[in-house]
C-alpha cells in the first residue's frame, strides 16, 4: 500500500475543495525512548462540502470511525468527527480529524452512515446529546436516554436548552414527607 | 399375584410412606454431597452439606407467586404432579436385597413410562407459566425427552431380552429379577463388551434425565434464567427442588439395580438384621458411586451443549453405542 | 413473512448479562430472526459531570467510567490533556504507564475468559481462572495500593514509581501466567464442548467489521490488524515492537468466529507478558512526572489554550478520549469513546440466524462493558414529579421501610 504524507493528505483536500477549508494543521507528536513520531490532521472544513470530505477520505483507505465530539462556542456547534487512516501497519496511522462548524438556527448535518455504518450509534447520539438533526438517518428511538425523555432539552448543551436546569443539588430537594 | 387383605394394603401405605420420606431425604443429601464435591473440584469451598434442607424449609416459608398470565391450577398442580410421580418410581426400586414394594404390580416398563411424568410435569408446569423464557424451556425439555427415551429403553430391551433367553421361565422384565441375576454373570467376552456399551448409555441418559450439565438446556441459567422453572417460587420451587433430588436417587438406584445388584452380606458371613443394614448401606454406597461418575463429574467437566447438539448426541452417538451394545449380547448369546 | 415468531427480552437484567443493557429478540423456534438492541439502561451522565471538574479531578471520574478499564480511560485521558496542553511525559512514566496497562489486559482477558466460560454453562473454568486472575489483581494493588481503580495515572506521568525492590514480584507474576498459560490455552482450545459451542458461531466478517468500524479482538479475530499500539505507536509503545494478533497466527485461518476471539485474547495473554518484561528490561531511570506540584499542574493547565485526542488499546479495543481547553479552570469539551461503543453494531451480524443458546457467549465474546459505553444522562425527569433520590431520600426511605418492617 501506498502512503501519502499528511502534507499531500491535506494538499488533496485544498486541491479539491480550495476555499472551503477553513482551517488545516498537522500535529506531530513523539514517544518513547527513540522519539518515533505519529501525525495527526487537524481539518475545519465549511458545512456545505462536509461530505464530499468524508468521500474524498474514504477514496485514501476505509477509515475508521472513533467517535463525533462536539463544542459549542455561542453562535455554533463544531461538531469533530474522528476518523484514523493507515491502520494496521506498524506506525502508519494517521488521525483524521474533520470538523464542521453548524450554525445554533440551523443544526443540520448530512449523515455519514451510508459511507460509514459504523458512525451510526454515533450520529445517534449528537442527535440526542445536542439536538443536531442528522439528515438521512432513519428517525430511531432514543439510544442513551430514556424514551420518555423530554423532547426540547439536549443533555450536553450549555446553554437554555441544556440539562443544567434539570439537575438538582441535594439541598434543594424538599424532603418527601 | 398376591393376594389383598387389608393388612397387606396398610403394609403397603405405610411402607410407601416411609420410603417416599426415606426417598426424599437420602436425595437432598445426596444433592448436599454433589454440590460439596463439586464445588471442591471447583477449587470453591462451597455449600454446608446440610444446604439442600435449608433451601428447601426458607423456600417453604416464602410466598408462592403465581404469574398473572398463568393458568394457576395447572402452574400449582405441575410441581405436585412431578414429585408425586418420580417418588411411585420409589416404590418399584429394589433396595440391596429388599425387593420393590409393589414387586409384583409393576416392572421396568413401567418405570420407563414413569420417568417421562416428572419432565411431562415441568414441561406442563413450564408451559403454564405465561414466560417466554418458561416456554422455550419447555420446548426444549420436550426435545430432549423424545431425544433420550431411544437409548434408554435400548438398554431395557436389551438387558430383558438376555434375561428372556437364560431364564425363559421368569418375568424378565421385574426388576426382581433383573436384580437377583446380575447381566455380568449371564454374558461371554462378547456380552460382557456389550454390557459395558449399555452401561455407557444409560450413564450417557442419566444427566439427560436429571436435566443436569451438559445436557441442562431447558433449564439453562445463562441462557433462560432458569427456563422452565424460571416462574416458579416458594412451595412450588421447593416441590420442583424435592422432584429433582428424588429422580437423581431413582436413576442412580435404576443403574444399581441394571449393573450393580451386587451384595456383600453374604460375603461377610452375616445373616438376619446385620445383613440387611450392611446391604443397604453397601447399596448408598453403590449409589454415591454411580451419582459420582454419572452427574458430579460430567457435570463440571464440560460445557453446556446447545439443544441441536443434545439432540443429535442421544439420537446418533448415544444411540449407536446402546444398539452396539444391544447387538455384541445378541451375537454372544446367539454365538454361545 | 408468515413465519410465527414469537419476541423474547434479554435484559435489562439477565443472568447472562453481567451489566444492564436491554435485546430484544424476535425469535423462531430457537433461531433468531431480529434483533433490537436498546443500551442506556446505565447512564450516569459521567461527560456532564466531567463539566464541573478541572482536568485533575477528571482523571479520577475517567477511571471510574468502568471498573475494569480502569487504566484505559485515564491513560486516554491524560494523554488528550497533555496533547492539547503540550506536556511532554518523561519516559519512565510512559514505561511505568505501560506496564500497569499491559496488566490490567492480562486481568482483563482472565476475566473475560471465567465469564465466558460461566456463559458456555462451564463453571469450573470460571472458579479457576477467576482464582488465576487473583495473582494480577494482588500484583497491582502492591504496585498501585488498589485492586481496581488504581489511582496512579496523572497529566504528565504518573504517581507511584516502580523501584527496583519491586521488579522480582512483578517477575515472580509473569512466571506464575507463563506457568500456567499451557494450561489455559489447553482448556480453550482443545476442550471438545468448549469448541462445539463456539466454532463457527457468531461469527463477523471481515468485511462487516471494517464496515462498522469494530475495534480490538473482535475486529482482530475478522482478521483486520487494527490495534493502536501498532498503528500508532504512542507512550513507550513507539520502542516496543507490538503487532496486531489475528487468529491466523495460531490456526492459519481466519473465521471471525467466537473461537476466534478466544484464540486473540489468549495469545494478547503472552503478548502482554513480553511486552511487560521488555518493559522491566529497557526502563530508563529519570522523574516519572513532568510537574510534581498539583496546583502549579493546574495553573499550567488553566492557561492552556488547544485541543488533543488521547487514544489507547484497552483490553476490549481502542478507547479515545478528545479534550479541548480554552484558557479556562474547567475543560470546555470532553469525550470519552469506549471500546463496546464501536463494537456494539456487530452485535447484529452477529447474532441474526444464531440460536437462542448462542446468545449468551455471542454477547460475552465482544466482552461488552456496558459502564464504559454508556455514559452520559440526566438526572431527572421534567414533568413536574420529584424524581431525583438523593442520598437523603433514599435513607429516608429505608428508615420508613426499616420502621414498618420492625411494627
Amino acid at each position: 500500500m501506498e502512503y501519502m504524507k499528511p502534507e499531500k493528505i491535506i494538499e488533496s483536500f485544498k486541491e479539491k475543495f480550495n476555499d472551503s477549508i477553513i482551517n488545516s494543521r498537522i500535529e506531530i507528536k513523539t514517544a518513547g525512548l527513540k522519539k518515533n513520531s505519529y501525525s495527526l490532521i487537524w481539518l475545519e472544513i465549511a458545512l456545505k462540502d462536509f461530505k464530499e470530505a468524508v468521500k474524498l477520505l474514504c477514496t485514501i483507505q476505509f477509515p475508521h470511525f472513533a467517535i463525533i465530539s462536539g463544542s459549542e462556542t455561542g453562535e455554533e456547534i463544531k461538531l469533530t468527527y474522528h476518523f484514523s487512516i493507515y491502520y494496521g501497519d506498524r506506525a502508519k496511522e494517521i488521525s483524521f480529524n474533520l470538523t464542521a462548524a453548524l450554525p445554533k438556527n440551523n443544526l443540520k448535518i448530512p449523515t455519514i452512515t451510508d459511507l460509514v455504518t459504523g458512525a451510526q450509534t454515533s450520529e445517534r447520539e449528537i442527535k440526542e446529546m445536542l439536538g443536531v438533526t442528522v439528515e438521512g438517518l432513519p428517525d430511531l428511538e432514543n439510544i442513551f436516554l430514556p424514551n420518555d425523555f423530554p423532547k426540547e432539552v439536549f443533555p450536553l448543551r450549555k446553554d437554555e436548552t441544556g440539562a443544567a436546569k434539570m439537575v438538582k443539588k441535594e439541598e434543594e430537594v424538599e424532603k418527601n414527607e | 399375584m398376591t393376594t389383598i387383605s387389608l393388612f397387606g394394603i396398610l403394609v403397603k401405605i405405610i411402607g410407601a410412606i416411609v420410603i417416599a420420606f426415606l426417598g426424599v431425604v437420602i436425595g437432598l443429601f445426596y444433592k448436599g454431597i454433589d454440590r460439596k464435591l463439586a464445588a471442591r473440584m471447583q477449587a470453591r469451598v462451597g455449600p454446608p452439606i446440610r444446604q439442600p434442607f435449608m433451601d428447601f424449609f426458607k423456600l417453604m416459608i416464602k410466598e408462592n407467586i403465581v404469574p398473572q398470565n398463568a393458568v394457576s391450577w395447572i402452574f400449582n398442580g405441575a410441581p405436585i404432579m412431578a414429585l408425586v410421580s418420580s417418588i411411585t418410581i420409589l416404590l418399584y426400586l429394589p433396595v440391596g436385597n429388599i425387593p420393590p414394594l409393589l414387586n409384583g404390580y409393576g416392572d421396568i416398563v413401567l418405570i420407563v413410562y414413569l420417568l417421562t411424568l416428572p419432565a411431562i410435569g415441568m414441561v406442563v408446569g413450564g408451559f403454564a407459566s405465561g414466560s417466554p423464557y418458561a416456554n422455550v424451556g419447555a420446548q426444549r425439555e420436550m426435545v430432549m425427552m423424545m431425544s433420550y427415551e431411544l437409548p434408554l429403553v435400548t438398554v431395557v430391551v436389551a438387558l430383558g431380552w438376555k434375561l428372556s433367553q437364560v431364564y425363559p421361565q421368569f418375568n424378565v422384565f421385574s426388576l426382581a429379577v433383573i436384580n437377583a441375576h446380575p447381566i455380568w454373570g449371564l454374558v461371554g467376552p462378547l456380552g460382557f463388551i456389550g454390557a459395558v456399551l449399555l452401561f455407557i448409555t444409560l450413564a450417557a441418559v442419566t444427566p439427560g434425565e436429571l436435566s443436569k450439565v451438559p445436557f441442562d438446556a431447558p433449564e439453562a441459567e445463562t441462557e433462560l434464567a432458569g427456563g422452565i422453572l424460571v416462574e416458579y417460587s416458594g412451595r412450588n420451587l421447593a416441590l420442583f427442588g424435592l422432584t429433582d433430588a428424588v429422580k437423581t436417587i431413582v436413576m442412580t438406584s435404576l443403574t444399581v439395580a441394571l449393573f450393580f445388584p451386587y451384595n456383600i452380606s453374604h460375603l461377610l458371613a452375616l445373616s438376619g438384621i446385620f445383613a440387611l443394614i450392611v446391604d443397604v448401606l453397601f447399596f448408598l454406597v453403590k449409589m454415591f458411586l454411580v451419582m459420582f461418575v454419572e452427574v458430579t463429574f460430567i457435570r463440571v467437566a464440560v460445557a453446556r451443549l446447545k439443544i441441536d447438539q443434545v439432540s443429535f448426541a442421544y439420537w446418533v452417538p448415544v444411540s449407536i453405542i446402546g444398539f452396539l451394545g444391544l447387538i455384541l449380547i445378541v451375537l454372544d448369546t446367539i454365538i454361545v | 413473512m408468515n413465519k410465527k415468531t414469537y419476541s423474547v427480552p434479554i435484559g435489562p437484567v439477565h443472568p447472562s448479562l453481567k451489566e444492564p443493557m436491554t435485546f430484544n429478540f424476535e425469535i423462531y423456534g430457537e433461531r433468531i430472526e431480529k434483533v433490537n438492541l436498546s443500551p442506556g439502561d446505565n447512564h450516569r451522565g459521567i461527560e456532564f459531570m466531567g463539566r464541573q471538574r478541572n482536568p485533575i479531578q477528571i482523571i479520577y471520574l475517567a477511571e471510574r467510567i468502568c471498573g475494569i478499564c480502569s487504566a484505559s480511560h485515564p491513560f486516554a485521558f491524560c494523554q488528550a490533556v497533555e496533547n492539547a496542553a503540550g506536556i511532554e511525559v518523561p519516559e519512565r512514566g510512559q514505561y511505568i504507564r505501560v506496564i500497569i496497562a499491559e496488566l490490567e489486559r492480562i486481568h482483563s482477558h482472565i476475566l473475560w475468559a471465567g465469564v465466558a466460560a460461566h456463559e458456555l454453562g462451564f463453571d469450573s473454568v470460571l472458579y479457576l481462572s477467576w482464582r488465576a486472575r487473583e495473582e494480577v489483581l494482588d500484583l497491582l494493588e502492591y504496585l498501585t495500593g488498589n485492586r481496581i481503580n488504581y489511582g496512579i495515572f496523572m497529566i504528565g506521568g504518573v504517581r507511584r514509581d516502580i523501584s527496583k525492590e519491586q521488579i522480582p514480584r512483578i517477575r515472580k507474576t509473569l512466571d506464575y501466567y507463563k506457568d500456567i498459560y499451557g494450561k489455559i490455552e489447553d482448556i480453550f482450545l482443545n476442550d471438545p464442548t468448549i469448541a462445539l459451542r463456539t466454532k463457527n458461531v457468531g461469527v463477523l466478517t471481515k468485511e462487516d467489521a471494517l464496515r462498522l468500524c469494530a475495534v480490538g479482538p473482535t475486529t482482530r479475530a475478522s482478521g483486520i490488524k487494527k490495534d493502536v499500539r501498532q498503528d500508532q505507536p504512542y507512550s513507550a509503545y513507539a520502542d516496543l515492537n507490538v503487532k496486531a494478533i489475528t487468529p491466523d497466527v495460531l490456526t492459519g485461518e481466519v473465521n471471525g468466529d467466537v473461537y476466534d476471539r478466544i484464540i486473540v485474547r489468549l495469545l494478547e495473554l503472552v503478548q502482554s507478558i513480553q511486552i511487560i518484561e521488555q518493559c522491566l528490561e529497557n526502563m530508563p531511570s529519570g522523574e516519572i512526572v513532568a510537574e510534581k506540584k498539583l496546583v502549579k499542574l493546574l495553573n499550567q493547565l488553566k492557561k492552556a489554550k488547544g485541543e488533543g485526542i488521547g487514544r489507547h488499546e484497552a483490553p476490549r479495543g481502542e478507547v479515545i478520549h478528545y479534550v479541548k481547553l480554552n484558557e479556562s479552570e474547567l475543560p470546555e469539551v470532553w469525550k470519552a469513546r469506549a471500546p463496546t461503543y464501536n463494537n456494539l453494531m456487530t452485535w447484529v451480524p452477529m447474532l441474526i440466524g444464531q440460536q437462542i443458546a448462542d446468545i449468551p457467549i455471542v454477547i460475552a465474546s465482544i466482552d461488552p462493558c456496558i459502564a464504559c459505553m454508556d455514559r452520559v444522562t440526566i438526572l431527572n425527569k421534567a414533568n413536574g414529579q420529584k424524581d431525583v433520590l438523593t442520598k437523603k431520600d433514599l435513607h429516608e426511605l429505608s428508615v420508613q421501610k426499616t420502621r414498618r418492617i420492625a411494627l
